[in-house]
């Protein structure tokens, strides 16, 4: 464990409530409310070593880390799952080292770090979703120095940006960008949903809930707060659509949920599964419910 | 394994900080604070700001109320923060009045709007204006008084560049971020 200590009296170890230290909790503490205060806008600050590989949402982990208080009830979610090894492993992590109460109900949960999807279940006031971030620079694609993309984002200097999306355009004749797709956040800043299907998009519009942002190797913090305006980039002729494929999931025959596509026998046929299990799994009580 | 004996300085901290991740991303609601060890001149809510975000980068702006040794030794024990003038500042305490005209306080600069200073406003003992709100946070147009609130307004024009405020009363806390649209309700006589 980092930075323990040692109770001399009763010879018992005192651990940091949620493993960070307390100095690199007020830093990120600090990157996180500046972070609130300027929606969209991301905040460099400190990383510090975890004991997982980047990639495994490290930055996702030091801010909730940061946030975790003792009567948190924690969701953690890869791809919508609850049951995935990176999932199991930071909900563990946390388990051990906050000794926080867990669920798999979106719902229940007063925080919830994400990879990859935010849950279907509309989220309430004061929940916290915190958001794994691999590369939190829309520009990165368009301008690989950090001093350009800075300067890009202080004059709001966004014009690359459309001209990408619309030679996919011209190109394809629709937007390409399937996941990660850009959005301008309180009409300021360009920011980078994490890698998110555009489906869920709309979904960090006006939400009542607190969305923080980590990026654990590229050291930075953003966040949207609640009842933001969130725009994903689009053209007056080809405005944005949040598109899903146009099936039905094959376990609670939701329609209105994002799905995953499974090869079910070995002859190659194709089934669609909701990806978020915990709604899947409501949405099937619920239709046991009606057949009762 | 069921009970972790974590230390109570990182439960509280992180109950406290909890309450500023609320009162900061819902603008112009009142958020609660537990009571601390503080100095007396210092409302609990204000000395909370300070020991959960202060460490020794942090430059603390006290004015002439709060500057006291009685300040200044908690502080400095509890967060190693440093003592500095209003142009420094990366936190700031004081009454409205004393703390006027804001604009030596630094808002930032376009490529980092962060490194700007956060204002924690003590008492409620200042001219109060009805005005609404809105902005990020706010579900609904809210109705609040505020000091002077042309200079929020000021303020707002900045942005992304700007204060954040934070004003403090006992076991309060309520925010007032820089990008909080401010209009003034007309008094009525
Ligand atoms: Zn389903």
């Amino acid at each position: 464990m980092n930075e323990m200590s040692k109770n001399e009296n009763l010879d018992i170890q005192i651990y940091n409530f949620a493993y960070l230290d307390e100095n690199t909790k007020r830093m990120i503490r600090r990157a996180l409310l500046k972070a609130l205060c300027i929606p969209g806008y991301q905040v460099p600050f400190s990383s510090r070593e975890m004991p997982m590989p980047y990639g495994w949402g490290t930055g996702g982990i030091q801010v909730t880390s940061a946030c975790l208080i003792p009567k948190d009830i924690l969701k953690v979610i890869d791809q919508g799952a609850d049951d995935t090894t990176n999932a199991v492993s930071i909900r563990k992590f946390f388990q051990k080292t906050a000794n926080v109460a867990v669920t798999e109900k979106t719902s229940d949960a007063s925080l919830i770090q994400t990879r990859h999807r935010i849950p279907e279940t509309k989220l309430k006031e004061k929940q916290i979703l915190v958001y794994q971030v691999p590369i939190p620079e829309p520009l990165r694609f368009l301008e690989p120095r950090e001093t350009e993309t800075r300067k890009m984002h202080a004059l709001s200097e966004y014009g690359l940006m459309y001209v990408k999306l619309y030679e996919d355009i011209a190109k394809h004749g629709h937007i390409e960008t399937a996941y990660a797709y850009p959005v301008k956040t309180n009409g300021n800043y360009v920011t980078d949903p994490s890698p998110i299907p555009k489906f869920d998009n709309p979904k960090m519009n006006n939400s009542p809930a607190i969305q923080l942002f980590g990026a654990g190797r590229e050291q930075r913090i953003y966040a949207i707060p609640p009842y933001t305006n969130v725009k994903s980039l689009d053209f007056e002729d080809y405005p944005f659509e949040a598109m899903k494929a146009n099936f039905k999931c094959s376990i609670c025959g939701s329609s209105d949920s994002y799905l995953d596509e499974i090869i079910v026998s070995d002859d190659g046929k194709r089934s669609y599964i909701c990806s978020d299990t915990d709604y899947c799994k409501e949405q099937t009580k619920l239709n046991s419910k009606k057949e009762d | 394994m069921e009970n972790y004996p974590f230390s109570e300085n990182s439960i509280n901290s992180s109950i406290a900080f909890r309450s500023l991740v609320n009162a900061t991303s819902y603008p112009g609601r009142t958020f609660q604070i537990n009571k601390l060890n503080k100095p007396s001149v210092l409302s609990n809510a204000a000395a909370t700001i300070l020991i959960t975000l202060c460490d020794n980068e942090s430059n603390v702006y006290l004015s002439k109320e709060y500057n006291t040794e009685e300040v200044r030794n908690w502080l400095i024990f509890n967060t190693g923060a440093i003592i500095s003038n209003k142009k420094n500042a990366d936190f700031v305490i004081g009454t409205w009045k004393s703390l006027l005209p804001l604009n030596e306080f630094k808002i930032g600069v376009p490529e980092y709007p962060e490194r700007s200073a956060t204002l924690i406003i003590e008492e409620t003992k200042y001219k109060k204006v009805k005005c609404n709100i809105d902005g990020p946070g706010i579900k609904n147009k809210l109705n609040i008084d505020l000091p002077n609130p042309e200079l929020f307004i000021e303020n707002n024009n900045l942005y992304p560049l700007g204060l954040d405020f934070y004003f403090t009363n006992d076991l309060e806390i309520l925010s007032i971020p820089r990008s909080t649209k401010i209009n003034i309700i007309k008094s009525e006589h």
